[in-house]
């Protein structure tokens, strides 16, 4: 016969198998893997996947994404600029998608990834009736969806490359590519558990 | 489809089992981390979290079957969503067509190694893999044999599982083709329809059969064996 109190129960993050936390060096009982929660660093590796992020997201607005040369002619476009560009000539859907992708969901990630990074270690007063877990899941669920500005280019710069008309991708595609690709390095290196229940 | 709600034990606070086994019928929610006793449910059904809602698991009698038939059926559409063009255009006389794999080895190509690694391992490396996984992972379970190689096989699953993002690539090419609108003649190839099947059929597998619906069947299939 075990005792055990509910609040010692976690959830394998590989395989969803329910175990005893044992604190460090715990094992799921199903896959094998191994359960951190009370490691060394709980919340470093995140941050530092986080940070880089946010650097390789700078560039990626400055630079060009798209360089189209026509007849001779070399235009560079970066994501905001192209942003811009499409909305004026009329095509508001895809604007607001290259918007949601490339700017809001990148932002959001950020903001939720740092909001929750600091509030497992200093848990705020006023933030008991936000449901941390569903937060920490949408930005799992929404995280790729920014990379449609790079697969864009990528599509454009295949397609288009004639004699006169050529398109090619600019230094921010590989910025940006980096910084979704740690900003999801970073979501999935956050601990969960270190999310309190406290309501 | 009939919804039945689980047992919620929030308000237990210490419960006793009579060994670890009894954890089994224990199950968190994978978004509010809700706790939940697990119990028998009606073939074809699904158990949802009594606080949240989302979808805690199914029963499915004949689940090797229908994962071994899906998972064949979006290997073969894969394959011919890769091999032939998913648009041509037309423009200024010049025609030029695009399959999957030139749009990264095109980034490879104009010196874009990092991009072009990525986009060929989320659109090309992992669904590859991780349909091939699955059919040979239906295939022990319903051999009954590899009781080792299928959870290796579950594991690698569940970690390539996020990186895989054909839906996006969808968008993506049906973004980029509005932007050509009024430049060129659009033309969509046989492969557009394949990969359009191809990320539904992803959709409803990911909907439908979880990971951790397979992980219980592949501990029942063992245990009965012994």
């Amino acid at each position: 016969m075990i005792e055990v109190d509910e609040k010692d129960l976690i959830r394998c993050p590989v395989c969803e198998a329910v175990n005893i936390d044992r604190g460090r060096d715990n094992r799921c009982r199903r896959c094998g893997s191994p359960i951190y929660r009370y490691t060394h660093f709980k919340t470093e590796k995140s941050w530092a996947y986080l940070i880089t992020a946010i650097i390789a997201y700078v560039p990626a607005n400055l630079y060009p994404m798209l360089v189209t040369t026509q007849f001779g002619k070399t235009e560079e476009s970066t994501i905001v600029g192209g942003i811009i560009v499409m909305w004026e000539s009329g095509s508001y859907p895809i604007a607001a998608v290259i918007f949601f992708a490339s700017i809001l969901v990148p932002i959001m990630k950020f903001l939720i990834l740092v909001y929750l990074l600091i509030n497992v270690k200093y848990p705020m007063g006023k933030d008991k009736k936000i449901n941390k877990h569903k937060l920490y899941y949408m930005t799992e669920v929404v995280g790729p969806w920014s990379m449609i500005d790079v697969f864009v280019v990528a599509i454009l710069a295949a397609l288009i490359h004639m004699h006169n008309v050529e398109i090619i991708a600019g230094t921010a595609a590989t910025a940006f590519a980096l910084s979704v690709f740690f900003t999801l390095l970073a979501a999935q290196a956050f601990d969960e558990s270190l999310i309190k229940e406290n309501h | 489809m009939a919804f039945r709600y689980l047992i919620y034990l929030v308000t237990i606070i210490a419960m006793k089992l009579e060994n670890e086994d009894a954890l089994d019928h224990l199950i968190i929610c994978d978004q509010c981390r809700t706790l939940h006793e697990e119990i028998p449910i009606e073939d074809g059904t699904k158990a949802c979290c009594i606080k949240c809602g989302n979808v805690l698991y199914r029963y499915d009698s004949r689940l090797t079957d229908h994962g071994l038939a899906l998972s064949l059926t979006a290997l073969i559409f894969f394959a011919v969503a890769n091999f032939f063009p998913i648009v041509q255009i037309e423009m200024l006389g010049n025609e030029q067509f695009i399959t999957i794999p030139m749009t990264f080895l095109s980034l490879f190509e104009n010196g874009f190694y990092f991009v072009g690694l990525m986009c060929a391992v989320v659109l090309f490396l992992f669904p590859l893999t991780i349909f091939a996984l699955l059919v040979l992972l239906f295939l022990l379970l319903k051999l009954k044999k590899g009781e080792e190689l299928s959870r290796s096989l579950l594991i690698g699953l569940s970690f390539m599982k996020p990186w895989s993002m054909n839906d996006i690539f969808l968008i993506s090419i049906l973004v980029a083709l509005v932007k050509l609108i009024g430049y060129a003649q659009i033309h969509m190839g046989i492969a557009f329809w394949a990969l359009v099947v191809f990320v539904l059929l992803d959709i409803y597998m990911t909907k439908h059969i979880h990971l951790k619906d397979i992980w219980m069947l592949r501990e029942q299939i063992f245990m009965e064996k012994e």
